[in-house]
């Protein structure tokens, strides 16, 4: 398509993802290069798009005035479970949805995807009340559960089951044929064919479980406990007044990982789209 | 090996009814074809003795054994689709040991089928490709490996040329006909394609609308089919069919009257229709008066396209002729090719 372009359709092209691009790396460009600078420097007028000085010691300070690893790790392994649990009961109900013959099953998957229509803020009193008659508030199992069972774990599962519905059936009467079972032909055949609709599920569910903040708020109330974005809101002075270079120098050490992933596995994530008929 | 019978069998879909009881005995060996026009029901029935369709009624037999209930995996067949269903993500060798990784065959054993296979179907030098590198002859083949790995009592084969181009149908056609001279497997293969079933078939089993129309040998169906439908469907191009009366001095049709054969005696003053092959006739000056409208030479022979009295109708000449369109040329019936068909239930009369 790209070589049907007129060279003056391709200038006007790439100027207008050149201005598109703008609400995207301005902040990302802002945050990093604010991290660095001294806190007067950040709302100086006329603003500087490079840093006049640099104070490095601000990333210091992230670790000095919070649990930084800790939470750092409580976010990441938080994220892990979370997308291991949901990339599990995704694909399993996505390809029940999608493969198995069982009464009312249309209306079955239509009633869990109303769950995508309610929002997480309708939910949260019920769950926090819930929660802590389980005793597990202060904990990070509503973090874990919640989306496992829950919203995030819906649109998983409708990416999984319009994945496996493309999935030529003759593929399974063949391992039928073949002697497996209804499970083993899901794990040997199924789901090995899913491996660009699970990635975009990972890279999704990594994403949400990383930048979840209502709910790490609501559970959570000890800082060792904390997530990152939940830690992000603690760099204040004594005031109450935030603490910008140090808070955005957290917030660029959150960002990183995050980044590094998407670069390295956007390819999948492009596939994942693809393949799930997400693309428009 | 193993007989495979099937007695009453039917299926539905609710209230609507696919398969209207069918009756079939399939000998140890045998090569059959199910053939029919699209919808028929042949890849139902098909899918039925394989084991994925339920069987609403009837009994099926393998080996003598009832399967009815059986899983597909437990009634030892093998199944070639018609996409080929190979899996996408496993090489030529995986795709082909599968079966036997699963039913715990050692490492070794399974070596030695694929092996067997591979050597069979002249694919041991695609052993490590995956399915993507494959052409759809070689897809075929790999199909056709998995299936003979591991030596099941029963072949089904679904339409499994249908994906292929004209020429390399003609050869996979000849390598599963030399495959089952080779291992002597009872096969049962389901076509649209006539010619297939004419070339590859010890029995032809023709079906329509969920019925079985006649089952024999691929010459008996062609020399006597048992109704219009048969006589129809078998043969290329079709069977000439001409609408008329037995009268004492022949056949009389719209604007025609053809000579009719000896076998036609006693049946004078029924609604009858005539039936003559393409390549039963001849053209000869004192035949019947027709009317040239299309000539295609094919090279090997010339078929002509001619108005019969009011009806238009083929014939096939083997001789090189020069016709013009709009010529009018006599043409003779060969009588002892002659087939009548009741005009009321479409049944053979003579």
């Amino acid at each position: 398509m790209k070589a049907d372009l007129s060279p003056r359709m391709k200038v006007a092209l790439y100027g207008l993802m050149c201005v598109l691009l703008i609400p995207f790396v301005f902040p990302t460009w802002w945050m990093v290069t604010s991290s660095i600078k001294p806190i007067s420097d950040i709302f100086a007028f006329p603003p500087h798009l490079v840093p006049q000085s640099y104070d490095w010691t601000t990333y210091s300070k992230v670790f000095e005035l919070q649990p930084f690893v800790r939470q750092y790790w409580n976010s990441a392994y938080i994220a892990a479970m979370v997308t291991t649990g949901t990339m599990i009961v995704s694909s399993m109900a996505g390809y029940a949805f999608a493969r198995i013959k069982f009464p009312f099953a249309n209306t079955a998957f239509m009633i869990v995807l109303l769950g995508l229509l309610i929002p997480s803020e309708v939910t949260i009193v019920p769950l926090f009340q819930m929660f802590l008659k389980a005793g597990m508030v202060n904990t990070h199992w509503p973090l874990i559960l919640v989306p496992i069972f829950g919203a995030p774990s819906v649109f998983a599962t409708f990416v999984m089951r319009q994945f496996f519905v493309t999935l030529p059936p003759e593929l399974e009467e063949a391992a039928r044929v073949d002697g497996l079972g209804r499970f083993k032909i899901f794990r040997k055949i199924a789901l090995p064919l899913a491996r660009p609709a699970l990635a975009s599920v990972a890279i999704f569910t990594f994403l949400h479980s990383w930048n979840l903040f209502l709910e790490p708020i609501v559970f959570l109330s000890s800082a060792e406990k904390f997530t990152l974005p939940q830690a992000l809101t603690q760099y204040t002075d004594a005031y109450g007044g935030p603490m910008w270079n140090i808070q955005l120098a957290a917030a660029t050490l959150t960002a990183l990982p995050v980044l590094i992933v998407f670069i390295i596995a956007q390819k999948q994530f492009v596939e994942g789209l693809a393949h799930t008929g997400l693309k428009g | 090996m193993a007989d495979v019978t099937l007695s009453e069998i039917r299926k539905s879909y609710g209230t609507v009814k696919t398969i209207h009881g069918v009756d079939l005995d399939i000998r140890d060996g045998e090569f059959v074809v199910l053939v029919g026009p699209s919808g028929c029901g042949k890849s139902t029935l098909l899918r039925m003795i394989a084991g994925l369709e339920t069987i609403t009624g009837g009994t099926l037999k393998i080996g003598g054994r009832v399967v009815n209930d059986l899983d597909p995996k437990d009634r030892d067949i093998a199944m070639v689709f018609q996409s080929y269903a190979l899996y996408p993500h496993m090489t030529v060798a995986t795709n082909m040991g599968f079966s036997l990784e699963h039913r715990g065959a050692g490492k070794a054993a399974i070596a030695e089928r694929v092996n067997w296979a591979a050597g069979i179907l002249d694919l041991t030098h695609l052993l490590d490709r995956y399915p993507r590198q494959l052409s759809g002859g070689q897809r075929q083949r790999v199909a056709m490996g998995r299936a003979i790995v591991r030596n099941p009592q029963v072949f089904l084969f679904d339409e499994p040329l249908s994906n292929l181009d004209a020429k390399l149908r003609v050869v996979m056609r000849g390598e599963i006909k030399a495959l089952h001279q080779k291992l002597r497997t009872t096969t049962i293969y389901v076509t649209h394609d006539q010619v297939e079933a004419m070339t590859m078939a010890d029995k032809i089993v023709v079906l329509n609308a969920g019925k079985v129309e006649q089952i024999g040998a691929p010459l008996d169906l062609y020399d006597r089919p048992a109704n219009q439908f048969v006589a129809g469907f078998i043969g290329s191009p079709s069977m000439n069919f001409v609408e008329g009366t037995i009268t004492p001095e022949g056949f009389a049709a719209p604007g025609i009257v053809l000579p009719l054969p000896a076998s036609a005696k006693g049946l004078e003053g029924q609604r009858t229709i005539y039936g003559i092959r393409p390549e039963h006739f001849s053209i000869n000056d004192g035949g019947v008066a027709a009317e040239v409208v299309l000539v295609e030479p094919m090279g090997s022979e010339t078929q002509v396209t001619m108005k019969l009295g009011a009806t238009q109708i083929i014939g096939v000449f083997r001789e090189r002729v020069s016709l013009e369109p709009g010529l009018t040329i006599g043409v003779r019936p060969d009588l002892a090719n002659v087939h009548l068909f009741s005009s009321a239930d479409r049944r053979r009369l003579n």
